[in-house]
């Protein structure tokens, strides 16, 4: 920068210097990384270091475990690899082809996972909701849906955990599902926010402000605090917003976890016992590689997992791993995601602060007076212009003039997102495609359609929010339908004919096979899953932990009672810190 | 002696005559006089507001993305030189840019050539749909066939607004033409494809920005103003000025008013859209 113009706290302006790997303006890998030999078995192999395998990797290493995570896309350094801009930030999505299909196709690329070290959490807008605990007995209670294996009270503990160590910030009380507070503070609103609170003031529907998210309102060792510039789905520079590339791998790293990125698993191999030795990956060169591993963890979230188990189909297993029960890559979730946009005489530029700030749940539950089942959250969004130029495209059918003339008033618009629950439905459903991708794997084909209860639930939540927008003063509303999240499609069960992993995401069929991530959910309930998957990982990885000896021998225990919650194993600097709530926070 | 009060009138520089203006037709009017408004360096309600001139409080990898972005326009290698006249006629009716003085106008379709020469895709492809490179080019040959249908003529040779009437039949649906090529793809799903593409490589650009009044790149800046839609001290008001769409223009909607929605949307997945929650 000429006459080192501006070198203030952040070190954004003058560049990171040479040599160091940068996750944020402040932090940085700090030890050189471990490098197991090739041809050396290791304990664990996690493939895919996203939301779940960035946790996983995190408590294994600190655990002791000699554990390599896989990750198909590169090991970002923040300051060099990621932009301020809209454009420039699709790199971070799972760009690769798929097929999409069913009567509601759904969309993928930047509407989903992502790819490279910390996978969709890095471009996740950060609401951590918990999910209720109606969410574990949908199907007890409904007669739809299904039930897990395990108990909000399994993962209360978890919840409370992984709050402290991403950190969340939020209301140091927050009413619904389990009522409970946050470790950290709320976050000051900003135009979007204002819009649903003042709508949802005006109707008498209790909303959340400033959280719960997964960003920095203060600064917490090396992550500063939210500068309030809106880019969070473009992969925070900041390194305010938590994604466990910034949260977790620092700390796995310095604990001996190996990264291999830009390395795409193309099978799990399976052995003459009946369990898995490992995998075979393509490197960056293009050159097959096999990975010895005792256990192997598939962490490649609701697409890709089942793509991965159905590729690695071997003879004894022609359906694919784990697939004994058929339903490896049914029961895929996504949540209807509608976007309400609404018109103001006055300027909103919805373009400034996160666009996860406030939310509602008043909706969340079954109420026996509407035509069905479970519920919806209406939560603040905040797209840029490209995003909101698609949205009026979708929702207006503008284009030409008509478009040039919507999209300066661009200021003048705020959009709320509800997020609804869709239930599992075993035709919803990931397989393989004949098309191949450029390493010659069969790429996934994605059905999707929405049944009776999800329709009738989207077009009530669509009134609502649309109602809400209305009350906060809108001039014009529209809507863009749409869905978010992506969840199922590995079920987590207690019957082996009917669901893919156990309550600790060990599969059914092979021991030393665990499936971790998004795709193990039953159901969805209307909460951002994020927050759920890490807390199933941490809890995953307490479980392998105290049954090392027994899951590295390939054999199952007869434990079936929770591990301990190991509390000593959350990243440097996290341990017992924040402010204690009410409830549920942890120690 | 005061200047006489023509001399006095403060001429914006930027702003065109319109006396130099080849096709008057095509430009905005304003909708008092009903005279058409000639183009500007920058249209939009923030006149002088420029996100470039922030670009030194821009961290460096993103100033390097955006500035390549505005300086280094790819050669055409995807389209054929017919194809390529064709769809530059296509991009200005999809996005008009009439408004805009010829050294301020936003090259769309390099940036389009340049992801289908590179094969870079969104992720996905729906199964009612070729891949993209060959969908661009069928819609192409669609476009060409209905404006044969409906006016004998090439596309790039009919008025502005019988193009838009061409477009609308691919906006409304219900295309006249070009059966055998609607069987292999979806209306609906080629139309998305291709406004899509249009407004991913418009509102990318800083033109754009600085059109719509949005602050572009803020890291490590940041905002300090969140409240009441306040610009921060680089920014600017918004300053409204009355305008209308050509007269000639088709793709204002039927009503009245003509800013009537022309197709409220859907309950099924539009199709490519951004990630929000």
């Amino acid at each position: 920068m000429r006459n080192g113009l501006l070198q203030g706290p952040l070190g954004g302006l003058r560049g990171p210097k040479a040599g160091e790997h940068m996750l944020g303006p402040i932090q940085k890998i700090d030890v050189p990384m471990r490098h197991y030999p090739h041809d050396e078995e290791v304990d664990v192999c996690i493939v895919g270091v996203g939301s779940a395998g960035g946790v996983l990797l995190q408590r294994l290493a600190r655990a002791g475990f000699r554990v390599v995570g896989l990750e198909s896309g590169p090991f970002w350094d923040t300051e060099r690899d990621w932009v301020s801009d809209e454009a420039g930030s699709h790199k971070l999505y799972w760009n690769e082809l798929r097929i999409t299909g069913g009567k509601n196709p759904l969309v993928f690329g930047a509407n989903n996972s992502g790819q490279g070290v910390g996978g969709g959490s890095v471009h996740w807008a950060g609401f951590t909701p918990r999910f209720h605990p109606s969410d574990f007995t949908v199907y007890s209670d409904t007669g739809l849906g299904a039930d897990w294996p395990i108990s909000y009270w399994d993962l209360q503990p978890y919840y409370a955990l992984m709050e402290t160590e991403i950190p969340v910030s939020g209301p140091p009380y927050y009413p619904w599902g389990d009522p409970h507070g946050y470790p950290y503070g709320p976050h000051p609103t900003a135009g979007i926010s204002d819009t649903l609170v003042r709508g949802c003031t005006k109707l008498g529907i209790g909303v959340s402000i400033g959280g719960p998210v997964a960003i920095n309102a203060g600064s917490h060792a090396d992550r500063p605090h939210c500068i309030y510039r809106g880019f969070c789905i473009q992969g925070c520079k900041v390194g305010a917003k938590q994604s466990t590339l910034v949260s977790h791998i620092p700390d796995a790293i310095r604990h001996g976890a190996e990264i291999r990125d830009r390395c795409m698993v193309a099978r799990v191999n399976m052995g003459p016992r009946g369990g898995v030795t490992g995998v075979t990956y393509i490197d960056p060169d293009m050159r097959e590689v096999d990975l010895k591993a005792k256990v192997v963890i598939v962490s490649g979230y609701a697409i890709e997992t089942p793509r991965l188990l159905l590729n690695s189909a071997c003879p004894g297993f022609e359906n694919g791993l784990a697939n004994s029960s058929g339903t490896v890559g049914k029961y895929l979730m996504a949540q209807a995601g509608n976007v309400v946009l609404g018109r103001f005489p006055d300027l909103i530029r919805m373009y400034k602060g996160p666009p996860a700030n406030s939310l509602t749940e008043e909706f969340y539950e079954t109420d026996p007076k509407r035509d069905f089942v479970r519920g919806f959250a209406i939560q603040t969004v905040g797209p840029l212009p490209i995003a909101f130029a698609k949205q009026m495209v979708a929702a207006k059918g503008a284009w030409g003039w008509e478009l040039r003339r919507n999209m300066m008033d661009y200021n003048h618009w705020a959009a709320l997102g509800l997020l609804g629950e869709i239930l599992p439905w075993e035709d919803n459903r990931v397989e393989l495609a004949q098309e191949k991708d450029k390493f010659g794997l069969p790429v996934a084909k994605i059905t999707f359609s929405l049944h009776d209860n999800d329709k009738k639930l989207i077009a009530f939540a669509r009134k609502t929010t649309e109602a809400v927008m209305w009350a906060a003063g809108a001039e014009e509303v529209v809507q863009e339908p749409r869905y978010a999240h992506l969840v199922g499609a590995a079920r987590m069960g207690t019957d082996p004919r009917n669901s893919v992993v156990d309550g600790f995401c060990r599969s059914h069929d092979i021991a030393n096979l665990f499936i971790c991530d998004g795709s193990v959910l039953p159901t969805q309930g209307s909460a951002n899953p994020g927050l759920t998957i890490q807390a199933l990982a941490a809890r995953t990885a307490d479980y392998l932990i105290s049954e090392r000896e027994n899951v590295l021998a390939g054999k199952r225990s007869a434990q079936s009672g929770a591990p301990p919650v190991r509390y000593d194993l959350s990243p440097r600097g996290t341990s017992g810190r924040g402010v204690p709530r009410l409830k549920g926070h942890s120690r | 002696m005061a200047a006489p009060e023509a001399e006095r009138t403060v001429v914006d520089p930027t702003v065109r005559r319109l006396s130099e203006i080849a096709r008057p037709e095509l430009l905005p009017i304003d909708p008092t006089t009903g005279n058409p408004l000639p183009p500007k360096a920058q249209p939009g309600y923030y006149p002088g507001f420029s996100t470039l001139s922030q670009q030194r409080f821009w961290d460096e990898a993103t100033r390097s993305v955006v500035l390549a972005r505005v300086r280094e326009i790819p050669p055409i290698r995807f389209f054929t030189s017919e194809e390529a006249a064709l769809m530059e006629a296509v991009l200005a009716r999809i996005l008009p840019q009439d408004d805009r003085d010829e050294e301020h106008q936003i090259p769309i379709l390099p940036a389009l050539d340049e992801r289908l020469y590179s094969g870079r895709i969104d992720g996905y492809r729906f199964d009612d749909m070729p891949p993209d490179g060959e969908a661009h080019r069928l819609g192409l040959q669609a476009i060409e066939a209905i404006a044969r249908h409906l006016f004998g003529r090439p596309f790039v040779d009919l008025g502005p607004t019988e193009q838009d009437e061409v477009l609308k039949t691919i906006h409304d649906g219900s295309p006249p033409a070009a059966a055998e090529i609607w069987q292999r793809m979806s209306v609906k799903n080629y139309w998305y494809l291709l406004v899509q593409d249009a407004v991913e490589v418009y509102y990318a650009h800083p033109y754009a920005w600085d059109e719509i009044g949005f602050g572009g790149p803020a890291y490590p800046r940041g905002y300090m103003r969140q409240e009441h839609g306040q610009p921060e001290p680089w920014e600017m008001q918004e300053q409204r000025y009355s305008w209308a769409p050509p007269p000639t223009a088709r793709s204002i909607g039927d009503a009245s008013n003509g800013w009537a929605p022309l197709q409220p949307g859907k309950d099924q997945s539009a199709g490519g859209q951004e990630g929000t929650h």
